[in-house]
This record gives structure tokens, sequence and C-alpha cells, in this order.
């Protein structure tokens, strides 16, 4: 996973989660982007380089806020813009089927 | 290193629909057989139906498939032993008749009638276990039924290739439990893990079938496989591409049809069961569009939740309620699966006409209809943007909302990228699945329908690769 998809699944996380779940869905987030078609990889890892551009750069400057990157994700969520729309709802979908199937009771 | 070699008479890549039926057939008949099967061999009990656990196990990518296009389409399919039998939700259903002779009619193939398909669905379904549930349906496929009723509209429980247990556990009868077995007890040889990276062609033959074959300890080995007849069973998305890699290109992977299906999560007042897949059917409208249920585990609700882009953090923590349905249409557009020069996944495209687009919206309207006819108070669209409907007077509002950036679109079902005829401009082998222009090589998978059915494809594929191996053996 790359740094800003990174950032997008912490965000998009439920923040109730503890350490370990964490962990798990991060590592099933990754290991999914990792089976992708690779031209379908190549095309998300592309966009994770370009819309997180301005943040990583922010982060190593020191002026990186997790806020800002979740504010950020709530807009692109509902955005005009499909490609935009797209790459949350990819990660997104990743993110909520592990953490809802990681429960107990998911059947 | 020089490749390890495997002689065999005949070779068949791939173990789903297709491919297993074909060796059960070749296998019984006393020839000799060699499965070759790209994923692994994973104990069916193993993990649960439709879980993450099986999606990372027997999912092709992971689940993470999807043809582009505007709007791209997620599906998925199988990639183990048993292919897309060991996912899906074992609905079982044959050809329609008019579809049969229509197909017969465009495609000029021969022996296609509705009575020869029938003959051999009849031998499928006494194979298989085609069977009803018996007793009362879940209380998912009951929502669908009660509905349909109340609109006065026509539904039907759907067979499944199920079979009972006394103590009331249905076990699906996928082809590791059925089809393979049967080929291995007559002799066959199955090899997983055995990718297949092309075909090695001399003139008009195949001589040689390149594979590589991951040992248990991960590491690889190169096989090369000599058949005197090589089937190709590898399944609509994966068959092409494997064509055209060996350099076989005539009308290979440029029809791709499916069913591009839309969802809703739907909010019952009352708890829904959620260990099975409904088996009623809204037929209202079939076969151009088909209601019915999906899989909906506590992860699947949660995702349909999302895709309508509401607020549904009420509606999730409600869960138990909530079920997931969908309505599926028979596509005028078609798509592209194209291998890509050093990858190993192809480019797969698919293109939705206006008139399909306007089909999905009146889909997503008739089955909020009759949702709510039956009962529901809530209800997500997978459509970004769209109104949670509490009445029919929202659903009007989903007409327009129904558009190209906003649709998340999904299917389970492709098919014709290889398809079968003796029309030689619209086909890619003669009637029985042989590639035109070479002796000893047969597709005989999904790829050979020569559009979607509009009904679950997996009794139409086995149909139609058992009366396709009939008649190979035949020939002597």
């Amino acid at each position: 996973m790359l740094w800003f998809e990174r950032q997008v699944v912490g965000a998009l996380m439920s923040p109730s989660l503890d350490d370990p779940a964490r962990a798990g869905i991060e590592a099933y987030v990754d290991q999914t982007l990792r089976s992708m078609p690779e031209h379908l990889r190549a095309g998300v890892a592309a966009e994770s380089i370009l819309f997180g551009a301005g943040p990583r750069l922010a982060h190593l400057l020191g002026r990186g806020r997790a806020a800002a990157i979740e504010r950020r994700i709530e807009r692109w969520q509902t955005s005009r813009i499909d490609v935009l729309r797209q790459y949350v709802r990819l990660l997104e979908s990743l993110v909520l089927f592990a953490e809802n199937e990681l429960l107990p009771d998911a059947a | 290193m020089t490749p390890r070699v495997h002689d065999t008479e005949i070779v068949i890549i791939g173990s789903g629909a297709g491919g297993a039926v074909t060796a059960a057939a070749l296998a019984a008949a006393g020839r000799d057989v060699t499965i070759l099967e790209e994923g692994p061999w994973v104990d069916p009990d193993a993990t649960e139906p439709f879980s993450l656990a099986e999606m990372v196990a027997k999912y092709r990518h992971g689940g993470s498939c999807a043809a582009l296009g505007r709007p791209a389409i997620a599906y998925a399919e199988g990639r183990c032993v048993g292919g897309s039998t060991e996912i899906n939700s074992g609905l079982y259903h044959r050809l329609p008749a008019e579809l049969a002779g229509e197909w017969q009619r465009t495609y000029a193939i021969d022996e296609f009638g509705p009575s020869t398909l029938d003959r051999y669905a009849e031998q499928i379904e006494e194979q298989m276990g085609v069977s009803r549930l018996p007793g009362a349906p879940p209380t998912s496929s009951a929502v669908l039924e009660r509905g349909a009723a109340k609109l006065g509209w026509q539904a039907v429980e759907f067979s499944r290739v199920f079979k009972y247990e006394p103590n009331g556990r249905a076990i699906k009868q996928t082809m590791l439990r059925t089809m393979l077995p049967r080929a291995i007890d007559a002799g066959a040889r199955l090899m997983p893990d055995t990718r297949v990276r092309r075909l090695g062609r001399d003139g008009d033959r195949i001589a040689c079938v390149c594979c590589e074959q991951t040992r248990p300890d991960g590491t690889i080995e190169e096989l090369n496989v000599r058949a005197d007849h090589v089937f190709v069973c590898a399944g609509a998305s994966q068959t092409p591409p494997l064509l055209q890699r060996s350099g076989i290109r005539r009308n290979i992977g440029n029809g791709l049809k499916m069913h591009p299906t839309v969802k809703i999560a739907a909010r019952f007042p009352h708890p829904i069961d959620h260990g099975d897949v409904p088996m009623h059917r809204v037929t209202e409208f079939a076969p151009g569009l088909t209601i019915g249920g999906s899989a909906s585990r506590r992860g699947h609700v949660a995702l349909a939740l999302a895709d309508s882009g509401n607020d549904y953090a009420d509606a999730l923590a409600d869960w138990e309620r909530v079920a997931v349905y969908y309505a599926a249409i028979r596509s005028e557009g078609h798509g592209r699966v194209l291998a890509l020069p050093g990858l190993h996944a192809p480019l797969v495209t698919y293109s939705l006409t206006e008139g399909d687009m306007s089909r999905l919206a009146r889909a997503l309207v008739h089955l909020g209809e009759v949702l709510l006819a039956a009962g529901a108070t809530e209800m997500y669209p997978s459509i970004t943007g769209g109104v949670v409907a509490r009445g029919e007077h929202d659903l009007v509002q989903w007409w327009d909302a129904t558009s190209r950036n906003r649709a998340n679109l999904m299917t389970v079902h492709l098919t014709s990228t290889v398809r079968i005829g003796e029309n030689r401009a619209r086909t890619g082998t003669d009637s029985f699945g042989r590639v035109w222009g070479y002796r000893n090589l047969r597709v005989n998978d999904a790829s050979l329908l020569p559009d979607a059915p509009g009904v679950n494809p997996q009794g139409t594929i086995m149909a139609i690769a058992a009366r396709n191996a009939d008649q190979f053996l035949s020939q002597g």
C-alpha cells in the first residue's frame, strides 16, 4: 500500500476499532490491492500518487493533519468528479467489507 | 531449465462448469484426461459462503475485478478447483427455449434446438442433484414472493444445485463435489495450481500446452503438457487471453456479454434471514429484467448501504433487518477481453448503451416497487446520491439519478467471448466448440454462449459442455 492509501484507509476505519482490528483490516486491503489486475492496480497507484501529492507534501513539511485528510475524503465521497468518487469508493468498500466481516456476528 | 513433460490424450484447461462437465464425460468414456486448474484446491467446507475468507481463498484477484467503461462494472469470478461453481449461489436454470431458437438462427448453430439442449440439461440435473428447497423459504426469499404477489407480478422459486441432508443442512453441489470426483474416479488426473501461459502451435494443431506449476513450497516449475486434443474451459474472461497469447485471435474476445446489475439495501420492520441467498426471483419482466436477492452478510449489507452515498450508520446498526436485493438486465451493449503483453490479467471493457441505462433505471424502480410492496421501510439504491426511498413517491427520483457517472454496477455472469456457430463472420468456433482453423483445439465454457441468457448461465454452460463432449466422443 502506498503512503496516501494507508492514510485514506486509516481515515475510513471506524475510530472505535482497536489496534489489532485496524491492523487486520489494513492487511486485508493491502493484500487485495496487491491481488488486483496489474493494469487496475497501476491506475489506482497513479491516482494515489496524484491525489496524495498535496497531503504528502504537507506531511513532509510537518503541516499534515489527519482531520484534513478526513475532510478531503468526505468531500470526495460525493464528488461530481467520477474519478475522485470511485477512488474513495474502492478503498471504502474494502475497508467496510473487512471491518464488518471481521466482526464475530458477520453472518 | 528444461520443462517437465506430461503426456496425455486430452488436456482440459479449467475445472469450472465447462471443464469439469467435459472431464467427467470424457473420462467416463474411457479417455485419458488431464485437467489443469490455475487456482488452488480448497476444501469446500473450509470457508463460509460469501465470507471474506472465501473471497481471499477462492476469488480471482480477491474479488476486485472490473470491466472498464462508463460506468465501470465490478465483477466476481472463481479462481480455484471447481471455478465459479464454488462461489456462486447455486441457482440453476435451463436456457429459455425462445433464446435457444433465436441463437440457433442468428449464429447458424447445428443441433442446438431446445429439445437437444433439454436432453443434456436433464442428464446434468440428474447428475448434479438439482432440487427445490424442502419446506418454507427463508424470510429473505419470502419477501420477494410476497411483494410480487401484492403487485400481481410473477415470481418463482428457482431450482438450485443443492442437496439437503436429513438434519436440514443444505450442501451446494459444486464441481468439487460432483463432476470432478466423477472424472477422477474414472481415471482423470487433476493438477491444481497450474497456470497455462500459452498454447504451442504447429500448423493447424496445438502441439504443446506450456504451463507453470506452483509447488507447495511456492516455487514454480515449468511444465509442458503434450496432448492429442486440447479443450480450453477457462471461462469467458480467461479463455480469450489464453488464445490471444497463443496467436489465435479471429473472433476471440470481442463479443463479451453480461448481466449488468443494480442493487438496493432494503430495511424491513422485521429481522431478515442472512444465512442463505434468496431462491425466489421476480420473473414478471424476464428474461430482459430479473429481480432477485443477493448474499447479505453484514459485510455485503455495509457495502450496499454505502453505495448510495447517504448516511447509513443507523441502518447498519440495524443490519439484521436489512438485506440486499438486485435487478439484472439483458444488455444491448457489449465488451472486449484483451490480453495485455507482459501482464497476467486481461483488459476487460464493457460499453452500456443508452437503452441499457434506461433499462437499469427501470429495473431499479421495479425492484423498489416490489420491496416496498413486501414491506420495506427504507431503501438505499446503488446510485451515488440516490435518495433513500421510504415511499413510492421517492422512486421517481431514481429515474434521473441512474446515470453513467452515478450508477454503481456489478455482475457475476460473463459470457460470449468466443461464440459458437457456423456463421464464420461472427463466431470463433464451429457449432460444437472447435476453434476455426485448428484440428485439435476446442473451447467448452461460458465463452461459447452467443449472448447473456438473462438467467443464471451455469445450467446452460453445463448443458452445452455435455453436448459438445458427446459430439467429440461420437467422432471416435
